[in-house]
This record gives structure tokens, C-alpha cells and sequence, in this order.
């Protein structure tokens, strides 16, 4: 049993009960989840900026959207994760800094650039949890497939799966900045 | 090419961040009428993840005051400290702790102290630059530091941190200092002083 860490630019996965996988105090960056609920697996990557090209090839290539989320895929599937019953949670993406600038943008940039990967494998978006000004804690369980949020001065809140009594209809929670 | 320097060139950053710091905790010594003892500066390339561990636990809830730097030397300049930290200075501006007042006092200090310590900079190397206006969270720490470092975070995997200590004496009340150049930024310090 042990928490496996995805920081900046790193990912992990894992099919092991008791395991979690978690990204702390996400700013702009984004973390995403993908899981096979029913095969008990998931991974987590920390997505720093939305895309390498133009950039210096020797540079870790995880840390960006459109190589990450193939990567992250891959090991997902490695593990027993079946590609077409795999579900996306995107948590981040924050303006830390609002109103400063050059660093207002990324945190946006990062979630379009992840979903725009997403949807060039065909993975559909189950919850999400991006935008605004704070900074977020994500926590997977690849077993129960259970997706927890904390902000800083709050508590884990479940993201995923829905827990909403109001509208069990919606996955999708949104915060607008 | 990214981020590799030798040991004389960061005794040189050290030394610039010491001279640096000594003229911003001056300033902040006036502003707040007590004396401030300067803990030995650092300068240290770690890889981006690591950086952020380095300061602190990821989780740990931290006040971060942010200066954006223009001109020749593109940085970012940002000041932590605890939120109780944060109040005892508050406090000492003569402010009641938790006033709507209290983020805009605390970039005020960090205008100040951040423009003290970018005017050594730029006088000792002949560089000309400009800051902007300070923006002032509380928030995770791991999220505020990734946040500044993630905008460089193209140029290169690796990061240059310059931190030093600023400590107000008799209060246990301390602010940790970074100056975070832009890629390149180093390099050109570097070559104003002599040890590119």
C-alpha cells in the first residue's frame, strides 16, 4: 500500500489495492486521471504545459499534454486498462496568479490542450474540476475508480464518480473563474 | 545549454543574492521599524519537481507574494511566508490581521522589498530592468511554485533558484526570497559580472 506520486511532468499507474496515485498542489498544471473502473486500474499524469512542438527535443516530454496523454494511455492499457472503456477526470489548470500576466493563460491553455488530446484518442470526459484561482490536491483510487479534490483551507471532496444529490445526472463540475 | 553552471559562477549568483538581499531586508527594516537578520543565500539548478519539494511540503498552506521582472533580465521575483507570518506583519504595518487591507499592505512590502533587491541587482551589473505590479495568494505551496516555475518550464527541465532569508528579529517571523531568472536570464547576469 503506498501513494505514488505524479509531479511535475511525471506520471504513474497502478492496478494495486491500496495504492493511490496522487498529484499534490496542482497550480497551472493540469492532472489526469484515466481509469478502467471495472478492471481496477488508473493512471495520473502531471501536465505542466499543453504542447512540445517548437520546443527542445531533449526536454522531458511528459510534461506536456500532447505527448503525456498518449504515454499515459499506453501504461493505463499495459496494466489490463481496455482503451474503449477508459474514462477521463481533469483536475487544475488554475489561475494562481490572476491578473499577472503571462501566467494567467496557462492553466486555460493546459486544460484545452488536454482535452483536445483526449479527444483525438476518443477518451470521454466523465468529471472535471478546472479553472479558477486555487490550487488543487487529486487522489486515485485505481481500484474503486474514486477521484478526490482538496483546495487549499478545504477538505477531500469526491469528484468522481458523482455524489451530487441535487442533479445525479451531472458528472461535470465546472468552476468558472 | 539549460541550466548547468559551475561552482564559481554560483558562488558569483550567491554573491549577488547576497548583496541583493542585503539591500531589500534594509528596506524592510524601515518599513517596519525592526531589524532583519539575513540567513546565507543559495543559489541551486534542481530539476523543476524537485524545486517545488524543496521548499516546502507540496500541501503546506503558504502566503506568496509574486513580482513579475521585465527588461534584460526576465525573472519572476517571489516572497513565501507563512499566512501567521503574513498577520504578525499586518500587524507590525498597523493593520488589523484579517482586513481587506492585509493582500494589498503585503504587496506593497513585497513592491518594496523586491524593488530594493532588483536595483542592487541592476546596479551592480549595468542591467536594466523594470517590475511589475505584485499579486499577492494563499494557497498551496507545491500549486504556487509549479505555477511560476511552469511558465519556464518549455526552455528548459531544470530551474535556477536564488533564495535567501529575510528574519524579523525578536518576532520568530521569517520570509523566504526567490528570484527565479528566465531561461537565459543567468547567463546574462553571468556575463555582466564577469564569469559567463
Amino acid at each position: 500500500m503506498s501513494d505514488l506520486m505524479a509531479r511535475m511532468g511525471e506520471l504513474c499507474a497502478s492496478g494495486t489495492p491500496g495504492d493511490s496515485l496522487v498529484a499534490l498542489g496542482l497550480g497551472s498544471c493540469i492532472g489526469l486521471v484515466l481509469l478502467d473502473r471495472r478492471k481496477g486500474v488508473a493512471g495520473l499524469a502531471h501536465i505542466v504545459l499543453p504542447a512540445a512542438d517548437g520546443h527542445n527535443k531533449d526536454l522531458n516530454p511528459l510534461k506536456f499534454a500532447d505527448k503525456a496523454v498518449p504515454e499515459l494511455l499506453r501504461q493505463v492499457v499495459a496494466l489490463g486498462g481496455r482503451k474503449p472503456m477508459l474514462e477521463a477526470i481533469v483536475v487544475g489548470g488554475a489561475s494562481m496568479f490572476a491578473g499577472a500576466g503571462s501566467t494567467l493563460e496557462v492553466g486555460v491553455r493546459n486544460a484545452a490542450a488536454v482535452k483536445a488530446a483526449l479527444a483525438a484518442e476518443r477518451i470521454r470526459i466523465h468529471a472535471e474540476d478546472t479553472g479558477g484561482t486555487k490550487g488543487r490536491t487529486v487522489r486515485v483510487d485505481p481500484i474503486t475508480g474514486v477521484v478526490t479534490v482538496r483546495k487549499a483551507g478545504s477538505k477531500d471532496e469526491q469528484l468522481y464518480p458523482a455524489v451530487s444529490a441535487i442533479s445525479p445526472k451531472s458528472r461535470v463540475l465546472q468552476e468558472v473563474a | 545549454m539549460s541550466a548547468q553552471y559551475n561552482e564559481v559562477q554560483l558562488d558569483a549568483l550567491r554573491e549577488l543574492a547576497n548583496i541583493g538581499a542585503g539591500t531589500a531586508s534594509t528596506a524592510l527594516s524601515e518599513m517596519l521599524g525592526r531589524s532583519i537578520d539575513l540567513a546565507v543565500p543559495d543559489a541551486r539548478v534542481l530539476p523543476m519537481a524537485d524545486a517545488v519539494d524543496q521548499l516546502g511540503a507540496p500541501e503546506l498552506e503558504i502566503t506568496g507574494i509574486m513580482l513579475g521582472v521585465e527588461g534584460e533580465l526576465p525573472a519572476t521575483v517571489l516572497m513565501l511566508l507563512t499566512p501567521e507570518n503574513a498577520e504578525k506583519i499586518c500587524v507590525m504595518l498597523g493593520l488589523e490581521p484579517h482586513s481587506d487591507l492585509a493582500p494589498s499592505a503585503l504587496g506593497e512590502i513585497g513592491n518594496v522589498v523586491g524593488t530594493s533587491y532588483l536595483n542592487a541587482l541592476a546596479g551592480m551589473t549595468g542591467l536594466e530592468i523594470e517590475p511589475t505590479p505584485p499579486a499577492t495568494v494563499t494557497d498551496f505551496l507545491g500549486a504556487i511554485v509549479e505555477s511560476v516555475l511552469a511558465v519556464r518550464a518549455a526552455a528548459s527541465d531544470r530551474t535556477l533558484l536564488l533564495d535567501s532569508s529575510l528574519v524579523i528579529e525578536g518576532e520568530d517571523c521569517s520570509i523566504v526570497f526567490l528570484l527565479v531568472p528566465d531561461h537565459g536570464g543567468a547567463e546574462e547576469l553571468l556575463e555582466r559580472i564577469g564569469v559567463a
